[in-house]
């Protein structure tokens, strides 16, 4: 169909643009987490199934659209009017099953391991979500660090590499959600409720971008951040320079 | 009848078995209690359903051999044509309207709710059709 | 059976009534078919009205820094696009072929409850009026998301009168959708033609049935929740404080309504394309028994599975929503499947309505498979919130009701007004549209892979965002465009096309519609066939082909 070749056009030119993902992380940027690893892996592995079942479920549709069409000299006659067919059935019914069942225990197995909370991370960072921006006070090695921002002016959260980082999140006022799309994680800041989730971050030094996912009001797409992962030294400095800072 | 009774009865206790599991395994109250009234509400129909389908007995939409004929005679009343649908409805948008702008369109939509609803309810016992 | 009075008057133009005559006619009527044309109607304006909203957005994310709609309005926009495709058209779409069709498919002269079938539209119109009437009110229309998630909809961080309308609106109009739901509940148990067992109903028949339980169990949720959130707001109640909870205590009812809510849009359009592949193959549905069987699964399952909408809350039981979310994959898979089958090895044509039917197939295959990845927590953590999820909604979503609905107003057509819609204007329409649709929403699942979140009303050029967005932007109005030819294909049909004076134009139509004329008489049938199988007209035309019991296994 010219349709479908037109897109597959547009898809290929697509990747001449680059941009945050690629083409072998299936549109992820690249993970900064040791849980970003785990999560990339899946997701990978989800689009390779996927687009398997894809090909056989279009290449059916597409092969009766082609080839099971009405001829020209077939006149008046009827195809065999076939209304069932139980082994098939039974078939298509099985293998389904067993394809999700598959999909949910890897799911289960790396939903456990993302989620899991240890006692004494490196780092805790206090996260507070407030219409519109961000408070960010971090505690390592009983010192303490605390950036607020503005729209305007986003705030930096600096952290260590290679070290286990531990996340409170907590609202003043409204729903708001924490995401960095480099941790390929996110999670919601919602009033009365406190969430905790702990990433380990790689050698990956950079910044990156933080953004506010759950709608909050008229400043929502505004309510911006980054993070900053430098090496333990710099840290260190950036943490003796700030300790006790109340902004 | 029979059929659709034993539907709502299936689906009653399928939401039942969905919410056992449920609350045993997160304790969570509001989902657990909407799967309970979910129950309630199949279970009550599937009932009357079956009951009502024991009452009335075999019909002829139900049976495999049936004939077109053999559902001859008065199916029920059709209203032909209503204008209290309209009203009715006009009255409501009047409360809900009222409700949010103001008490005193509050109260006169809810007078006007009463009037349509006794109108529509009323209508074929009413003027040319009493007896 | 029923006692009709009235002279058929097929192919005789009846002498054309005063407009006030005919405007009367319709706004008293109690003619589940004339209901049918008003439901149709109202919801395909809403239809536009929704769709320029997008327009405006898509136009205003083209570019970063855009700013012809300031982000309040773009959140008013975002708002009331959602609010009105799903519960001002997409579900009155399916009151509006459920009323056309479903008596007509049963054998019924109208249903069980007329005037009560009157009332249900007259809610939807005037409670989805008041709805957007917040558009004219000092501080606009809702603007907090179609979810409306407490505590930015309450009455400190929503102030206006806009937020009220939407909420008193949408209660009203949940309502009449109830009600109609009772309605065809009670027709569809009381009022079958004999000999119209429950497993020789069309599947249309059977998916309104089963969609009009999912309303009884959905919509009362709503409406409650609805009325606790005003009586928040207006009357000083505390029902959803965070102190207390509040904020996924209303995430919890609101999906609880929300998940049925979308089988609620999907499955009558299911039962719509389960009409039309069978005609065009000019072979009977493939696996009719399991097509039930699938679909009772899935309306079952539906109400086990609300919170894989609230993932990222980290408040909900992760392992049994995902598990069941994956699991109502597999009835729909057996739905594609049988499909396919009803398709395979038959005598295929394509006429638009058949077009539009495989467009749908095509399109929410991969709605299918990226929801089977967001049902996957540690998957759904990147996806949740963000384009990712609104790609995914509008594959399946347009998918099924757009698609579908076309699919089905080109094949009804002739039943609805007694005249044909030109099928090479529909050719141009499926392809405009098919192509719109697909440039306009599959850059969309990388965009929100990358990182751009949904209801965002705009993104700095330093994001590279930008080039995928002007992609989806120019799609965005060829899909607006593709409306045209349908509208023009309309008009010009209603004042030129010769009518259509058989009763079936397709020659291969199953179900009872068409056993009777185009458009039907006033209580629907003047005469009855003999009903022996799931195909009672097919039957009628081809008596010999009549199967035997023992292979009608599907018509128990």
């Amino acid at each position: 169909m010219p349709g479908a070749a037109a897109l597959a056009a547009l898809l290929v030119s697509l990747t001449a643009c680059g941009g945050p993902g690629t083409w072998d992380r299936a549109g992820f940027p690249q993970g900064v987490t040791k849980e970003a690893g785990i999560i990339q892996s899946l997701w990978n592995g989800a689009w390779i199934a996927s687009l398997a079942v894809g090909v056989v479920v279009w290449g059916l549709i597409l092969w009766a659209c082609a080839f099971h069409r009405k001829r020209k000299n077939s006149g008046d006659a009827l195809p065999p009017q076939v209304r069932y067919n139980l082994p098939i059935e039974i078939l298509y019914t099985t293998v389904p099953i067993i394809m999700v069942a598959v999909f949910f225990y890897f799911t289960a197995r790396d939903e456990s391991t993302i989620t899991a909370v240890s006692k004494n991370p490196d780092v805790k960072v206090h996260v507070e979500g407030f219409q519109w921006s961000w408070r960010f006070t971090s505690e390592s090695g009983g010192k303490t660090v605390s950036v607020v921002g503005t729209p305007a002016k986003r705030p930096e959260l600096v952290l260590p590499m290679n070290k286990s980082v531990q996340f409170e999140l907590t609202s003043p006022d409204v729903a708001h959600s924490f995401w960095v799309p480099a941790f390929l994680f996110k999670r919601d800041v919602l009033p009365g409720v406190k969430n905790v989730f702990e990433i380990h971050t790689l050698d990956k030094p950079g910044i990156f971008a933080g953004r506010c996912a759950e709608l909050c009001g008229v400043d929502h797409s505004r309510m911006l951040f980054t993070v900053k992962l430098v090496p333990q030294a710099e840290y260190d400095q950036y943490v003796n320079s700030q300790a006790g800072s109340a902004q | 009848m029979k059929v659709q009774g034993w539907l709502f009865l299936l689906c009653g206790v399928f939401f039942a078995a969905v919410d056992l599991v449920y609350w045993f395994w997160s304790k969570e109250p509001t989902g657990t209690t909407a799967l309970a009234i979910s129950v309630g509400l199949a279970l009550m129909i599937g009932y009357y359903l079956l009951y009502t389908a024991r009452r009335i007995g075999d019909q002829p939409e139900d049976r495999k051999d049936a004939e077109i004929s053999d559902g001859a005679g008065e199916l029920g009343f059709f209203s032909p044509s209503s204008w209290w649908p309209l009203f009715l409805c006009l009255a409501v948008a009047l409360m809900t309207v009222g409700f949010v702008i103001g008490w005193w369109m509050f109260i006169v939509g809810v007078f006007a709710v009463i009037m349509a609803t006794i109108g529509f309810v009323f209508q074929y016992y009413r003027g040319h059709f009493t007896h | 059976m029923t006692a009709i009075n009235e002279p058929i008057r097929v192919g005789v133009a009846p002498r054309s009534a005063r407009k006030g005559t005919v405007i009367a006619r319709w706004l008293s009527s109690t003619d589940h078919k004339v209901i049918g044309h008003l439901y149709l109607i109202t919801s395909f304006v809403f239809f536009l009205i929704g769709g320029v909203m997008a327009l405006i957005m898509r136009a205003e994310l083209a570019q970063p820094g855009l700013e012809f709609v300031s982000n309040e309005q773009f959140n008013q926009l975002f708002t009331m696009h959602g609010t009105i495709m799903l519960l001002m058209f997409a579900t009155p779409l399916f009151a509006g072929f459920a009323n056309e069709l479903m008596p007509l498919q049963i054998g019924a002269p109208d249903v069980a409850f007329p005037r009560l079938n009157m009332v249900s539209y007259w809610l939807y119109l005037f409670g989805s009026t008041i709805a957007v009437s917040g558009f004219f009110t000092p501080d606009g229309a809702a603007s907090f998301g179609w979810t409306a998630y407490t505590p930015l909809s309450d009455a400190v961080s929503s102030p206006g009168l806009g937020g009220d309308l939407w909420i008193m609106g949408l209660s009203m109009s949940g309502i009449g959708t109830i009600l109609g739901a009772v309605n065809f509940i009670t027709t569809i148990i009381c009022m079958r033609a004999p000999g119209m067992t429950m497993f020789r109903m069309p599947i249309f028949t059977w998916n309104i049935l089963l969609t009009s339980i999912l309303v009884l169990l959905a919509f009362p949720v709503l409406a409650a929740a609805l009325l606790g959130l005003e009586a928040d707001r207006h009357l000083g109640a505390h029902i959803f404080d965070s102190a207390t909870g509040g904020a996924m205590l209303w995430q919890h009812l609101f999906w609880f309504f929300g998940h049925p809510e979308v089988y609620i849009i999907a499955l009558p359009f299911f039962g719509i394309i389960t009409e039309v592949l069978p005609v065009f193959s000019r072979k009977p549905i493939f696996g009719y028994m399991s097509l039930i069987g699938a679909t009772i699964a899935i309306a079952g399952l539906s109400a086990a599975v609300w919170a894989h909408h609230m993932f990222v809350t980290g408040q909900v039981l992760l392992p049994f929503f995902s598990f069941m979310t994956f699991l109502i994959a597999v009835p729909t898979g057996v739905k594609f499947f049988n499909w396919i089958g009803t398709m395979w090895r038959g005598h295929i044509t394509f006429a638009s309505p058949m077009l539009f039917a495989v467009g749908f197939l095509v399109t929410f295959l991969f709605g299918g498979l990226t929801g089977i990845i967001l049902a996957s927590p540690p998957l759904d953590f990147q996806v949740s919130d963000s384009y990712f999820v609104v790609a995914h909604f509008h594959y399946v979503v347009f998918g099924t009701v757009v698609f579908a609905m076309f699919s089905g107003f080109y094949f009804w057509w002739p039943k609805f007004t007694g005249r044909m819609l030109n099928d090479t204007l529909g050719k141009w329409h499926f392809w405009t549209l098919f192509i719109g649709f697909h440039t306009t929403f599959l850059v969309q699942h990388w965009l929100g892979a990358e990182g751009f979140p949904r209801r965002y009303a705009d993104y700095s050029a330093a994001d590279g965002f930008t080039d995928l967005n002007v992609v989806s932007s120019v799609g965005a109005f060829i899909l607006g465009a593709s409306t045209l030819p349908f509208l023009y294909n309309v008009w010009r049909t209603w004042r030129h096309a010769p009518k259509v004076t058989v009763d079936d134009p397709w020659g291969f139509g199953n179900s009872l519609e068409w056993a009777t004329s185009c458009p039907p008489p006033r209580h629907n049938f003047s005469r009855l066939p003999r009903i022996r199988s799931e195909r009672p007209a097919f039957d009628l035309k081809n008596p010999h082909r009549l199967a035997p019991e023992k292979e009608l296994e599907g018509t128990r």
